[in-house]
């Protein structure tokens, strides 16, 4: 009876919180609040904070055209793969001190697991068989190469704070930094990770492929490279993705950086967690991008292998040596 | 009665597992005219040698036991050794077993693939040749048995290299590899010599017993020239470019052995080398050594294997950047170090296999491996296409594959190693490692988009699937990655970590043979506790059921309700974005699929392509400095 | 007179790796190959030399515990040699005369069409 009820418990984690219901409610909203911010900023008016949903189920309504030169498997199956890959990583980020499954993986692990969803665009773009896809796949690749040092300098830096302090030298387990911050406070309080925070809010952006970093998305360029041959649901459920995407990026900041704000109870942390991912979005995706215009390539990988590997280096450092 | 049963010991089956393999290239060269008969030798041969060192786990891997076995009955008179020695313990059955599942694989694939070729007799020869010799150095116990075995492969390997002559480039790949391999084999030879001088014996284990802790100039001139010949086998850094040359000419199959057998030889003499013989493992200087040469062949490989035109040569500088990541793991000297070098040493044979396989496949169908003719071959080859995406996702570490739990054990083991010796060095080998990781996974995706998706060339209509034993090959490397992926702690538990230990247990192996091991460290007190948790099975799982789910709700509402556009001409003036390289006559840069990588870094890629010059005499120059530099480093160090 | 032998065999090995370091044709850089065999070999003989030793051959009523032989050993690892060393000469002639065929030179600085 008990195995009844605990496997009822886990597919309520993967269908509803924090799972597939969750994400895409509060990943649609984040992606609405986002574009209402920037028409704000830009002094227009903007598109209702909704508009997110009415897009998806619009999009669910028309019809998919498969291009003759495609490869169909691959072309249908590629956007519900990355779909459910990134349902799955945010069942490992901790929501404060509530964990449906991150025992089970860490900050490696994670960062491993983020590479599916942007293999699964990749693969739907190679699959079309269109010459855009061919440039953008190339584009979204180095973009990837590009935002992966920062990343791992950060997730290294705060690997090894939590660790000195807990006296196991390192710790990657995200439910561990999760309880730290819960006895110690924000890792943010610390002068040490506040480059690597900076660090990490710059990589936002370029991991979830907002502007200014959208290269491989460019839609004067290259008539949005990877999705130009897709049309109606799979086309939806990708923009249902990058929309998950940027909760999951959000959420993983608030779990290293901010960890330490939560209460005890489940769906109040759920809000809570929710008010912080939009004010990062703001911060971080919103603010960028209503502020700056579209980087070249080479730009886009020059900056996160100087400036923001820097800033996160200094972190690094300064937790090396346990200042 | 009792000779009978006493023949079919298991004590024998090393013995016999080699000579299987020599006496059916000798039987192939007498009786070989007829296909049958060949076909038949080659395959029971192998089949023979898996079956024998399959039966030898049980005993040595699960029991730990050591087996001592005096060639002719000539054991040692006076504590001197005085005849040949094959000593099998753990660490010798692994790479055995990695061995033999690679020759088993690699036979049966070139039983299709080589159909087509004159001289199969002697093809054949020299494959069981390659593969016996390759036996004979990972289960012997005598230093000039080791090098007679290196000897054998080597000569092999080039007369492979070369098979078909009329390829491209064969030829002088041959020569290259022949040269450079022969003036390591050279090095190993003058090492033997020296060691020999110094202690009179060429035992493995008697060596063991009198070397550390004697060390004069000459034997510290020997582990100099030692390391160098077998780095010459493995192919690490200044003797990358010859490993380019020779998996880019050399037959499919031969690739599969070239990368995932003889590299792992050498692997095996450095490890041998440097924690049995002379036990200096534990100054961090000679751990120093090993981390630096792992780490230089990881990166350099890797960022020479972007800028490649050709798929194979493409593949080999791969093959050699994850053979830096073993090199480097071994180089720990850490229980976790040395455990996550050794998986990754065998996922790596399973999925470069693979991979070599797939490579050969495209170019027995369309007679071509350069990536810019190539394209659109997944609507011809789906099959041959789905199993290259297993074998690109098992090297760039994407979970479940086996890739990503032995990655994750290295990336654990140099992290722990930084936080223990307090050294920044070591976290500056974990970021490279994770940085060169993420550029494997880029230059699959470009290979992938050049060979597999993107549009077909006219020329390429006529492609079809290659045949079931092919096929079937590729599927056994396939079925094992994933195998392996999905039970990383089976795989540890009773694979790895034997041979982990066995390397570790210096003491075992020299009493096993009946020497004093007394003054010899007792077995390191070493913990074998792992730092993280990663179960693959549980996370399988969730991606199902929520892949169930979505998949579930897709399918209710229509998502497939498609309607196919009719096809249109090939366009071929957009034939240059497809092919993934900058094209010579056009300006546009775009059809170079990592431009704004490439850009970036122009000066270093324009200076390793000019280093990279091609000339036999620059890659013998680099051996040279190499030996005058590692020896100078030992003559200090040691 | 054996350091002579040690300095000659040390001394061929330097000039076999010169050889085939500066010396641009085909040829000539499988001589030097078997240069550095032959030192190879040389040091091999010469390590197993005790000065007033007879050679290490016997009948059983010979054997007695006053004889004094040179090392055997290093005997039989130099036979082993010398054929490896002859069947490197060979296959890598074997491989220059089908090279001069294919390329139509014998010059390593022309043989180059695999590189970078």
């Amino acid at each position: 009876m008990t195995i009844v009820i605990s496997a009822l418990q886990y597919l309520g984690y993967v269908l509803i919180f924090p799972g597939f219901l969750f994400c895409f409610l509060a990943g649609m909203l984040l992606c609405g609040i986002d574009r209402k911010l920037v028409a704000k900023m830009q002094k227009r008016v903007g598109p209702p904070v909704l508009q997110p949903f009415y897009d998806f189920f619009k999009l669910c309504g028309k019809e998919t055209i498969v291009p003759a030169s495609a490869s169909k498997t691959t072309f249908l199956m590629a956007p519900l793969v990355g779909l459910a890959a990134l349902v799955v990583i945010q069942l490992f980020i901790p929501v404060f001190s509530f964990s449906a499954f991150s025992g089970m993986a860490d900050v490696i692990v994670i960062l491993y697991l983020l590479l599916i969803p942007a293999m699964s665009v990749i693969l739907g773009g190679a699959a079309s068989g269109s010459p855009y896809a061919g440039v953008g796949l190339s584009r979204e690749m180095v973009t990837i190469i590009s935002c992966e040092l920062p990343l791992v300098l950060v997730l290294l830096a705060v690997a090894k704070t939590v660790g000195s302090a807990l006296g196991t030298g390192l710790c990657f387990s995200l439910s561990d930094i999760a309880a730290y911050q819960a006895m110690h406070g924000s890792l943010i309080t610390k002068i040490s990770m506040l480059p690597a925070a900076v660090a990490m809010l710059l990589i936002i952006p370029g991991e979830t492929g907002n502007h200014p970093f959208d290269a491989a998305e460019a839609e004067t360029e290259i008539c949005e490279g990877l999705l130009a041959e897709y049309s109606g649901a799979p086309l939806g459920v990708y923009k249902l993705s990058h929309a998950i995407k940027m909760l999951t990026l959000t959420s993983l900041f608030v779990a290293l950086f901010l960890g330490g704000l939560g209460t005890g109870f489940v769906a109040l942390d759920g809000i809570i967690l929710f008010l912080l991912c939009v004010v990062l979005t703001a911060v971080s995706i919103s603010f960028v991008h209503a502020i700056t215009a579209r980087l070249k390539i080479e730009q886009i990988f020059k900056f996160y292998w100087t400036l923001v590997s820097g800033l996160a280096l200094i972190s690094l450092v300064l937790a090396w040596y346990g200042l | 009665m009792s000779p009978v049963i006493n023949a079919l010991s298991y004590q024998h089956f090393p013995i016999y597992a080699i000579m299987v393999l020599f006496l059916g290239a000798f039987l192939i060269a007498v009786f070989g005219r007829n296909r049958t008969a060949r076909n038949v030798l080659a395959l029971l041969s192998i089949t023979a040698s898996l079956a024998f060192i399959l039966a030898l786990i049980r005993p040595v891997m699960l029991g730990g036991e050591i087996i001592a076995y005096w060639l002719g009955g000539r054991v040692p008179a006076g504590g001197y050794a005085i005849g040949i020695a094959l000593e099998v313990d753990a660490l010798s059955l692994f790479f055995a077993l990695i061995v033999a599942v690679a020759v088993f694989v690699s036979g049966v694939y070139s039983i299709q693939y080589m159909r087509h070729d004159d001289n199969e007799r002697e093809y054949y020869t020299l494959f069981l040749m390659l593969a016996g010799g390759v036996m004979g150095l990972v289960l012997s116990g005598d230093l000039f048995n080791m090098f007679i075995m290196v000897e054998v492969l080597t000569f092999a390997a080039v007369a492979l290299t070369a098979f078909r002559n009329t390829a491209t480039g064969a030829l002088e790949a041959a020569f290259k590899y022949l040269v450079v391999g022969c003036i390591g084999s050279t090095c190993i030879l003058v090492g033997t010599a020296m060691l020999y001088a110094q202690a009179h014996t060429l035992n493995l284990a008697q060596l063991a017993q009198l070397l550390p802790g004697n060390l004069n100039t000459a034997t510290k001139v020997a582990f100099a020239l030692l390391f160098v010949g077998f780095g010459t086998k493995a192919f690490i850094v200044p003797f990358h470019p010859l490993a380019a040359d020779a998996h880019g000419a050399a037959p499919a199959s031969i690739s599969v052995m070239i990368s995932g057998v003889l590299t792992k030889s050498g692997i095996y003499g450095i490890i041998r080398l440097t924690y049995f013989l002379f036990q200096t493992m534990n100054l961090g200087t000679m751990q120093f050594l090993l981390v630096f040469v792992g780490s230089l062949s990881m990166f350099i490989c890797v960022t020479m294997a972007l800028a490649q035109h050709d798929f194979k040569r493409l593949l080999a500088f791969h093959s050699i950047s994850q053979i830096g990541y073993v090199l480097t793991a071994v180089g720990l000297c850490t229980a976790l170090g040395v455990s996550a070098g050794l998986y990754h040493a065998m996922n790596h044979t399973l999925f470069k296999g693979l991979l070599f396989l797939a490579a050969g496949a495209v170019l027995h169908e369309t007679g071509t491996t350069d990536l810019g003719k190539l394209g659109g071959l997944s609507k011809k080859m789906p099959h041959t296409t789905v199993l290259f995406l297993i074998g690109a996702f098992s090297i760039s570490g994407i979970p479940p594959f086996n890739g990503f739990a032995s990655k994750w054990m290295v990336y654990q083991a140099t992290y722990q190693k930084a936080v223990e010796s307090g050294n920044i060095g070591f976290l500056l080998v974990t970021i490279i490692a994770l940085v060169t990781s993420v550029l494997t996974l880029a230059s699959f995706v470009k290979v992938s988009q050049s060979v597999f998706f993107g549009q077909l060339p006219k020329e390429l209509e006529h492609v079809k699937e290659v045949s079931f034993g092919m096929r079937l090959a590729m599927g056994i490397f396939a079925l094992l990655c994933i195998l392996t992926g999905l039970f990383p702690g089976l795989v540890t538990s009773y694979i790895t970590e034997p041979a982990a230990r066995a390397v570790f247990s210096v003491a075992q192996y020299i009493s096993a043979m009946g020497f004093d091991a007394s003054g010899v460290a007792a077995e390191s007190v070493v913990s074998f506790a792992h730092v993280g948790v990663w179960e693959p099975i549980s996370w399988l799982l969730i991606l199902c059921i929520a892949l169930l789910a979505i998949t579930i709700v897709a399918v209710a509402s229509k998502y497939d309700n498609v309607s196919q556009r009719s096809g249109e001409a090939v366009d071929t003036k957009y034939e240059l974005f497809y092919g993934g390289e900058a094209q010579e006559f056009s300006q546009v840069g775009g059809g170079d699929l990592f431009w704004g990588f490439k850009h970036n870094w122009r000066g270093y890629f324009d200076f390793m392509y000019r280093l990279h010059s091609g000339v036999v005499n620059d890659y013998a120059l680099w051996a040279v400095v190499d030996l005058a530099l590692v020896m100078l480093f030992s003559l200090i160090v040691l | 007179m054996i350091l002579l032998n040690y300095i000659a065999s040390f001394f061929l090995i330097a000039l076999g790796l010169y050889t085939i370091v500066t010396k641009h044709n085909l040829v000539k850089t499988v001589i030097g190959l078997s240069i550095a065999d032959y030192g190879a070999n040389l040091l091999l003989i010469s390590i197993g030399f005790n000065p007033g030793g007879t050679a290490p051959i016997y009948t059983w009523t010979e054997l007695n515990p006053s004889s004094f032989f040179v090392d055997p050993i290093p005997q039989a690892l130099t036979l082993t040699s010398i054929v490896i060393g002859a069947c490197v000469t060979a296959m890598s002639l074997a491989l220059v005369i089908k090279l001069e065929e294919q390329y139509g030179t014998t010059d390593t600085r022309e043989i180059r069409r695999l590189r970078g």
